[in-house]
């Protein structure tokens, strides 16, 4: 298989090279990437103050920023993301607050019949830290996971029955076909005239022309595959040897204890800083 | 329980689209939540209309899992990340339940509806506690949980459309079990 960019951090780009240094979070096994955040994620939804979903925030972002191995670009537009995110939820789910919760608050700003309320906007930056720390623990296998591997890896190590991990990975495959095909269907719909109009609602009705065909074709398309891979053997045995290997090893345990215990930690160490009043 | 080639490559063509739909869908939930919370709640069903012409079209068991399983591998270059295919995987899940309950026999519309508001109950839980709504005013709460459920009806309504059609291409010919055997034992 040709090498192509690692621009594309997943899709259908080339997968990572897993036997790189420790500190790169792409040599990982894609599971304990994936399901090792969801304890710190629970707890982080959970909470109602600011200190703990800012803790697994920067505890997110500090493995990214050091086993991330981000491009520039994405690194940056992590950053800004984040950052215009929790401003924004800050100030839209202010006004969203019930005002009879907070009014007796500092009232910072008066438009008319809205009156922006200090502790509305702190019940609203809390929300955006508990959205950004559930999405930077989501973008920990996000950026640094391909979908086939986390699809092997469930095969290796979940023990995913392959035929249907399989169906996962020709899925990947189906994706630019579905791209080709739109392209005829809508080249098809064209020489026979059914442009419907001009406008959005003709526009909708067009794209909703396309969506049977395509499907029907995804269909068929399937069809000849599993035809083509029951021909060649597909399913014989009940287990198969695979190309390319996701090991699980001692950095993936330790990676999945560090997670695991933030879980707990982080509560515990905001209870110790605050002296138990939130 | 044996799954067909035929029928898991079919799985993963519907997962297929789904995912490529759920791609932009992530997208726009991820910065819409953030701004327009009450924006968010019609966008729910974007994530059925998968799982409703799976079942419909291929009734068989399994097929909403699987159909889910798939989306969520091909929805991972998003915000979610691979955590979208424990999102999609729930959804399936879900989706599955009423037809598990009636061991696959019944195939009516109402039912779809039914396992599809069971699902939105239960999500419009998690959403209340990720959310924080118990701190939004109460008609703020009514609307939300309003769009919340006309969002399900409407788009597992718009997947039962969509599977009648590709039923009617004769593509789930020889996938779906036959309905004229069941017909005549009857």
């Amino acid at each position: 298989m040709m090498a192509r960019a690692p621009r594309n951090p997943v899709g259908l780009g080339a997968e990572p090279d897993l036997n790189g240094s420790v500190l790169d979070l792409r040599t990982y096994n894609p599971l304990v990437k994936v399901l090792g955040p969801i304890a710190a994620m629970v707890v982080a939804i959970g909470s109602r103050d600011l200190l703990t979903p800012a803790l697994f925030a920067a505890l997110a972002l500090a493995l990214l920023l050091v086993g991330g191995r981000l491009a520039v670009r994405t690194l940056g537009g992590l950053l800004l993301g984040v950052t215009t995110l929790v401003a924004v939820m800050t100030v839209s789910f202010g006004i969203w607050t019930d005002p009879a919760q907070v009014d007796h608050t500092h009232a910072l700003l008066r438009l008319g019949p809205l009156t922006l309320w200090s502790g509305a906007l702190e019940t609203g930056l809390a929300t955006g830290l508990r959205v950004a720390a559930v999405v930077l623990l989501a973008l920990l296998s996000g950026l640094t996971t391909h979908g086939a591997d986390l699809v092997r890896s469930m095969i290796a190590q979940l023990r995913v029955p392959y035929r249907i991990g399989y169906a996962g990975l020709a899925a990947l495959r189906f994706v630019p076909r579905f791209a080709q095909e739109l392209d005829t269907i809508r080249s098809a719909h064209r020489v026979r005239g059914l442009s419907g109009g001009r406008g959005p609602v003709a526009g909708v009705r067009r794209y909703a022309g396309y969506a049977i065909p395509l499907l029907a074709g995804g269909i068929r398309h399937a069809d000849r595959v599993s035809l083509s891979m029951e021909s060649r053997g597909f399913g014989a045995y009940p287990s198969r040897t695979e190309r390319r290997h996701i090991p699980f090893r001692l950095r993936d345990g330790v990676l999945v204890v560090l997670l695991l215990a933030a879980a707990p930690l982080v509560p515990l160490l905001v209870h110790h800083l605050t002296g138990g009043t939130p | 329980m044996t799954f067909t080639t035929r029928f898991l490559m079919a799985c993963a063509a519907i997962g297929a689209a789904t995912g490529v739909l759920l791609i932009p869908a992530n997208f726009a939930a991820f910065s819409v939540s953030a701004t327009v919370p009450l924006a968010y709640a019609p966008m729910l069903g974007l994530w059925l209309i998968g799982p409703v012409v799976a079942l419909a079209v291929l009734r068989r068991p399994g097929s909403a899992v699987l159909t889910m399983f798939v989306a969520g591998v091909i929805s991972t270059p998003t915000p979610a990340g691979p955590s979208a295919i424990v999102t999609c995987l729930m959804v399936g899940v879900a989706l599955e339940l009423g037809f598990l309950v009636t061991r696959y026999r019944i195939w009516r519309p109402w039912l779809f509806q039914l396992t599809a508001l069971v699902f939105t109950a239960l999500y419009a839980l998690s959403a209340y506690a990720a959310f924080n709504i118990a701190t939004m005013s109460v008609p703020v709460q009514v609307i939300f949980f309003a769009l919340m459920f006309a969002s399900q009806v409407a788009f597992t309504a718009l997947g039962l459309v969509v599977a009648r059609r590709l039923i009617a291409t004769g593509v789930a010919r020889g996938i779906a079990p036959a309905r004229r055997v069941v017909a005549t034992e009857g």
